[in-house]
């Protein structure tokens, strides 16, 4: 029996294509206790006593590409002591040391650190703070939310030949794990792009009613608009890179510690300030630091400057009228002597000249 | 000179108030030219006199071309909250690309304007030196020049019968190229302040503390002072610019009757015959006097109905007008 051409075409295809579908394997979630044997369903949800419509479907797919994929789920939901479970009423404590021990580390792996930093930042909750106050603070999960870390697509240098080197010691999970965190940070500044970083610090500090709900400063209400009127804000909103973002002046690299400007831990602090701008600025001097990042509207600044922003504004648009004016004036003139829109045969002043010049009367 | 002029009229018997003194010009081995002869000449619409030398077309080209690559980079900075910016920004490949190019323009538009300074120094020189140097040709401004804007716009509204005779740059000219000058050393400067504010920061209170007595300005805010003004001078600076750009110079130089739909002097460096006679008729005698072939033209055009020189006395009551010059090619 003959095989055509077109069978052989769409066996090739289909091995093709099952090849590929079989071929992409989810890394398994440490699920190790069966937690998604309810968890999985979609309708596992209730309406809570204060009417309020709560969700506990955990999607596995998006779990497993999430940073915490290789945790299970009682190393953060420790209050959870059975199955099945009482209703929950504790939040999560990011701040607990998870089953994880990092490659040379001797202690279990947790955010302790940094969330002690925050808390002593301004953005930490201080006990004598007011109640409004306390609302409004953010905590972990407001910026680092998990669609955050969902994988960036990044070109690789080299990628299996310098980790088919790290397997001849290391086990190959952890190895790759551990390259994948390290050699994303290496590549990108942050795992935000500084537009994103304006707009999650924008949330709040742009919200002008909550700011003032707050009692911030008068600087500190206008910090996002004047921060978007100068050329750092402007060249980040087109997409630069280079450019400073919020994070880039108000924190060090540790980038929880952000502080009040009286603060002496402060980046903004004047006694640190010019080291912050000597991070792209590397000539700044004590002269420098007096430069405005976040200029203000011209007409609410320097009274010179306004006197010349307002004489600027005249002249351009005085000389842009009286230049338009002139040739409006010129066209007519020219055209009433007789001068024509095209040159024509060696001349534009040909045909009948519409009405006499006071010559030729 | 009196009496020839008297001849001069003779044959024309044309309307009293045309016999004032400006009406015909005298030049020796040409005639008497009138001065609504720019009606009854031929000319090249890709021009017919030299008007700039080569490196003017050039430091033009330049000078266009990198205004505009800077104008259409800066603006979507400047404006970047409007929808139109970040589609030009990445028709230029990105903000960081774009700022490049920026720079670029920015080194571009400086040489050019050294070159340019560099031509005209050195011409001046040059004339001087062989005796050929005239203020007049120049574009420094002149008392006349006011005259002339008056006279013009007279003109223009219907109460003076000719226009004014001017040098080779009339009034609006020269005010475009201080305008323009003006603009780009401003520019130049913000722009600097801007990309160097460490640099900027560093040496100008110094220098200015020297000049200025320390109440006057702040030391200590003179450095975001100075940042302040270059901000807002180097924005408004170049939109100015931009408009008289797009709304007058465009428009008054490729739009208006007679130079539709393109006035080819920026490209070839001559400007039509019509064309110098109206507007620029004091250089037009210029050429008369340098340019033998000009010359030759102007005075066969002339003798056709007899205002050449005045060789004999022209008959009695020739009854003409100007309107019955043939056009010589």
């Amino acid at each position: 029996m003959k095989i055509s051409n077109r069978r052989i075409i769409f066996w090739l295809l289909w091995i093709g294509i099952s090849a590929q579908l079989f071929s992409v394997s989810f890394a398994k979630a440490a699920d190790k206790e069966n937690c998604l044997m309810c968890h999985k369903y979609r309708s596992n949800a209730r309406i809570d006593e204060t009417g309020k419509k709560r969700n506990f479907h955990v999607n596995e797919k998006l779990y497993n590409r999430s940073v915490h994929r290789n945790i299970s789920c009682r190393d953060c939901h420790t209050y959870i002591t059975k199955i099945p479970h009482d209703p929950v009423t504790q939040k999560v404590n990011c701040a607990n040391q998870c089953h994880i021990r990092p490659p040379f580390a001797q202690e279990k792996f947790s955010h302790k650190k940094i969330i002690d930093l925050y808390n002593e930042s301004a953005h930490g909750v201080k006990p004598d703070d007011p109640q409004v106050l306390k609302d409004a603070l953010p905590n972990c999960k407001f910026c680092h939310l998990n669609p955050l870390y969902t994988k960036i697509s990044e070109k690789r240098v080299a990628y299996k030949e310098t980790l088919a080197r790290c397997y001849n010691c290391h086990p190959e999970s952890g190895v790759i794990m551990a390259y994948k965190h390290i050699t994303h940070r290496l590549r990108k500044r942050t795992s935000r792009s500084s537009r994103k970083i304006v707009k999650l610090c924008t949330k709040c500090h742009g919200d002008n009613v909550l700011m003032k709900k707050l009692n911030v400063s008068k600087k500190a209400l206008r910090a996002v608009d004047t921060y978007n009127r100068s050329v750092h804000g402007k060249l980040v909103r087109l997409g630069s890179q280079k450019a400073a973002n919020c994070i880039n002046c108000h924190a060090s690299s540790a980038l929880h510690d952000i502080n009040k400007r009286d603060n002496k831990k402060a980046t903004i602090n004047k006694d640190n300030i010019m080291q912050v701008c000597r991070q792209c600025h590397k000539n700044a001097d004590q002269m420098f630091i007096n430069i405005a990042v976040h200029p203000e509207a011209v007409h609410s600044g320097n009274p010179i400057i306004k006197l010349v922003s307002i004489s600027l504004g005249l002249g351009m648009y005085g000389s842009v009228l009286a230049l338009v004016g002139l040739l409006l004036l010129e066209t007519l003139g020219r055209r009433k002597d007789g001068a024509r829109l095209l040159l024509k045969r060696g001349t534009i002043w040909y045909g009948k000249q519409k009405s006499k010049s006071p010559k030729n009367k | 000179m009196a009496t020839t002029f008297e001849t001069a009229l003779k044959p024309f018997p044309l309307p009293a108030e045309t016999e004032d003194e400006g009406y015909y010009t005298y030049v020796e081995e040409v005639g008497f030219i009138p001065r609504d002869i720019f009606k009854y000449v031929a000319s090249d619409p890709m021009g017919d006199l030299q008007r700039f030398s080569t490196h003017i077309v050039i430091q033009h080209t330049l000078f266009f071309i990198s205004f505009l690559v800077l104008a259409s980079t800066g603006l979507p900075i400047y404006f970047s909250d409007v929808f139109w910016a970040p589609y030009v920004i990445s028709f230029y490949g990105g903000i960081d690309i774009a700022r490049l190019i920026h720079k670029i323009g920015a080194i571009t538009m400086v040489i050019t304007s050294m070159y340019h300074l560099l031509t005209i120094m050195g011409g001046t020189a040059i004339k001087i030196f062989r005796k050929e140097f005239d203020l007049k040709r120049t574009q420094i401004p002149r008392l006349k020049d006011l005259y002339d804007l008056i006279h013009d716009i007279k003109y223009f509204i219907g109460l003076e019968p000719y226009r004014p005779k001017m040098e080779k740059f009339m009034y609006k000219q020269k005010f475009h190229y201080i305008a323009v000058t003006y603009g780009t050393f401003v520019l130049t400067a913000a722009g600097s302040a801007l990309l160097f504010p460490d640099i900027a920061a560093k040496l100008l209170p110094q220098t200015i503390g020297k000049i200025l007595p320390p109440s006057m300005v702040g030391a200590q805010s003179f450095a975001a002072f100075f940042q302040d003004l270059a901000r807002l001078m180097h924005a408004d600076e170049a939109i100015l610019a931009l408009i008289v750009l797009a709304f007058w110079h465009w428009i008054n130089v490729h739009f208006v009757p007679g130079r539709f739909p393109l006035q080819w002097a920026f490209l070839t460096g001559k400007i039509t015959r019509e064309h110098q006679i109206e507007e620029h008729f004091l250089e037009y005698l210029n050429n008369l006097k340098e340019i033998p072939e000009e010359r030759e033209y102007m005075t066969r055009l002339l003798k056709e109905k007899g205002l050449g020189p005045l060789e004999e006395k022209p008959s009695k009551q020739k009854k003409c007008t100007l309107s019955d010059f043939p056009r010589i090619n």
